[in-house]
């Protein structure tokens, strides 16, 4: 089954970082596969084209009217084709309407974008307004999958997205955790995910491989496709392609979570 | 905003409103605007008079905040309890689609029987035309309208939009309202070329609706030509095609023409549906320079700067339109006389029958002092 899928999480925790390398590993198994990157900071697909930045539909399209899949559409990396949204500056305008008015561009420029056997929405943080789940909601997106650590408010951030997936009536594929080398930090995500009724598909441990292969504009499985966080990306992305679960998530209470997270650290 | 790009200041009409004209067209029962109370208020409500229940869900500050999908259902309960509708369209505005309201979510809440069409548009496309697209390509979806009739409207909307940035709207940056010229004065001139035995043609090329009122000035025409033993001499052409057009518009081409024949007023022509008009050029073109010629006058009511200047080479024109601001733009192209029927849109919502003019009008009572006081000379 195609999958598009929708990649959530606090800010910072890493999800450009993990969309761009499951695109990498998916694309290095010979699959079709897209990258949408949502964040005004347009970074997502940086990795898979040499550390370059691409044009954002929003900056073409403050430019001229009329955009081509040419102006957008860049292929990187094992020929995963690449999009960024772009936004406004900071403190001016309104980033999610940006994503709404890039998702219908999409359509409009590149109607064959399902063609792709995985297009992976990269989304900013969390879900803060309408336009940040119009990837859900005008995308057809069918799975989402929420990025965390085993920190307290990354934890508590993907707990309130979960919260807002059911708002808008969207199941949960699976928490996929980035470890931050928190204490005990798988069994935590394990717990979590079993807690609020889904299961941890992925566990990303902390190797200083990524943020050097970032440094210099590159995925791990492109700089560096033979290291052992290579093979944990490239498990993750077969793990996804295969998963078929969908839950309606039961996001703990405010207290639960605390206690859940102390339990962790005692 | 690039530098190449035109700033035009003067408020233009809004693609909100032409979605809800074109729901109206479509013959919707029930149009529920997702926004502020206040949003397209004075459309809203003329558009009661021509059959189209306007709801609107009334978000408020709050709405802006947390979402108004609850108020939209309630108001999609209350219209459905008030008005049995068998179609309702809930179509967005600026407020809701930049807080991207899913208003797909509200029409699944719409009960069996009620079929409920979804249009995303705001006021800040453009060209409004895209206001009208907004509707049709959701309503081919649901199989209100063919693929056929999409492409075909798609076509016309795109030379609509060409027309008004060429001759109209959007052709300058700032266009001041104008009352245009006396009708008095017009109507003399027109009466003093009718009566020295001028060949005249008389062109309806009407924007829908507004042909109840445009008709009746080629209808004053040929009643003053006829006051005077001149009939012979006007040739009249007519953008009342019956077959062509979404369900009302072809209604207002059959009513038209109906007002024609009652008042025996042949139409020699018909150069296309009443949604053509900015795409008849070419057969008034040809019709005039290859079938009929020798043309000393035209009289051209509806949208006159969509029709081409090298038609008209040596004729003096008498254009009649009702957009002040379209005023400039007109003798701009080279029409001498251009008048105005102001506030003519509200007076043709609802209507079935031919609305009088003031041009007309006025040709009518000048005609007939003029001739009364030829009587009474002889006398």
């Amino acid at each position: 089954m195609k999958k598009i899928i929708a990649i959530y999480g606090k800010g910072g925790i890493g999800k450009s970082s993990t969309a761009s390398n499951i695109a990498a590993a998916c694309a290095m198994n010979g699959k079709k596969v897209m990258l949408i990157g949502c964040d005004p900071k347009s970074d997502s697909s940086i990795t898979l084209l040499g550390g370059k930045r691409i044009p954002t539909v929003l900056d073409v399209l403050r430019e001229k009217k009329n955009v081509e899949k040419e102006d957008v559409i860049f292929e990187g990396f094992g020929g995963v084709k690449c999009m960024e949204v772009g936004g406004p500056e900071p403190g001016v305008g309104c980033a999610g309407r940006g994503i709404i008015v890039a998702i219908e561009t999409l359509k409009k420029i590149y109607p064959e974008y399902l063609d792709n056997d995985l297009i992976i929405y990269d989304v900013p943080g969390d879900v803060v307004c309408g336009g940040f789940v119009a990837p859900i909601k005008k995308g057809f997106v069918n799975e989402v999958y929420v990025l965390t650590s085993g920190e307290y408010m990354p934890l508590y951030a993907a707990n309130n997205i979960c919260r807002g997936f059911n708002k808008i009536g969207m199941e949960l594929g699976g928490i996929i955790c980035n470890s931050r080398n928190a204490d005990r930090e798988k069994e935590l995500a394990e717990e979590f995910s079993d807690r609020i009724g889904s299961k941890l598909i992925g566990y990303i441990p902390k190797d200083p491989l990524v943020q050097s292969c970032e440094r210099d504009g590159f995925s791990v499985l492109e700089k560096a496709p033979d290291s052992e966080i290579a093979g944990v990306y490239k498990q993750l992305a077969e793990d996804l392609l295969a998963n078929t679960d969908r839950v309606k998530a039961t996001p703990l209470d405010d207290d639960a979570l605390r206690e859940l997270s102390k339990k962790y650290s005692d | 905003m690039t530098e190449k790009e035109k700033l035009i200041i003067h408020p233009r009409p809004s693609s909100i409103v032409a979605s809800l004209y074109t729901l109206r067209d479509l013959n919707v029962d029930v149009a529920i605007l997702h926004g502020p109370p206040g949003c397209s208020f004075k459309h809203a409500r003329l558009l009661e008079e021509d059959r189209l229940r306007v709801l609107t869900s009334a978000m408020d500050e709050n709405d802006f905040v947390f979402g108004g999908r609850e108020k939209l259902e309630r108001t999609i309960d209350k219209a459905i309890e008030l008005f049995s509708p068998k179609t309702i369209a809930l179509v967005g505005t600026c407020t809701s689609m930049i807080i991207g309201e899913e208003l797909t979510d509200s029409a699944a809440y719409a009960p069996d029987g009620v079929d409920v069409i979804c249009v995303e548009t705001h006021a800040g496309y453009a060209n409004n035309t895209d206001g009208v697209i907004s509707v049709l390509e959701p309503a081919m979806e649901c199989g209100m309208i063919t693929a056929e009739e999409l492409e075909r409207q798609r076509r016309l909307l795109t030379e609509a939009t060409n027309v008004e940035i060429r001759h109209g709207a959007a052709s300058k940056g700032y266009l001041a309202p104008s009352r245009g010229d006396i009708k008095y004065k017009a109507a003399e001139k027109l009466i003093e070329l009718i009566r020295s035995g001028k060949k005249i043609v008389g062109i309806l090329n009407a924007k829908k609706e507004t042909a109840y009122m445009f008709a009746d000035e080629l209808i004053a025409l040929y009643e003053t030509a006829r006051l005077f033993g001149m009939e012979e001499n006007i040739t009249i052409f007519s953008n009342t095609d019956i077959t062509l057009g979404l369900p009302r518009v072809k209604e207002h081409a059959v009513n038209v023409m109906k007002a024609f024949d009652e008042q025996s007023v042949p139409v020699h022509e018909i150069i296309g549906g009443l949604d053509e008009y900015a795409v008849t050029a070419g057969n008034v073109k040809d019709l005039i320079l290859n079938k009929y010629g020798g043309f000393d006058v035209a009289v051209i009511a509806g949208v006159p700067h969509a029709l081409p200047m090298e038609a008209f080479a040596g004729m003096e024109l008498f254009s009649i339109t009702n957009g002040p601001r379209q005023v400039a733009p007109l003798k701009d192209m080279g029409h001498q006389h251009v008048m105005v029927e102001i506030d003519l849109h509200p007076q043709t919502l609802g209507v079935t029958k031919i609305v009088p003019s003031e041009f007309g009008d006025t040709l009518r009572a000048v005609a007939t002092d003029v001739m009364a006081a030829e009587i009474g000379e002889k006398k």
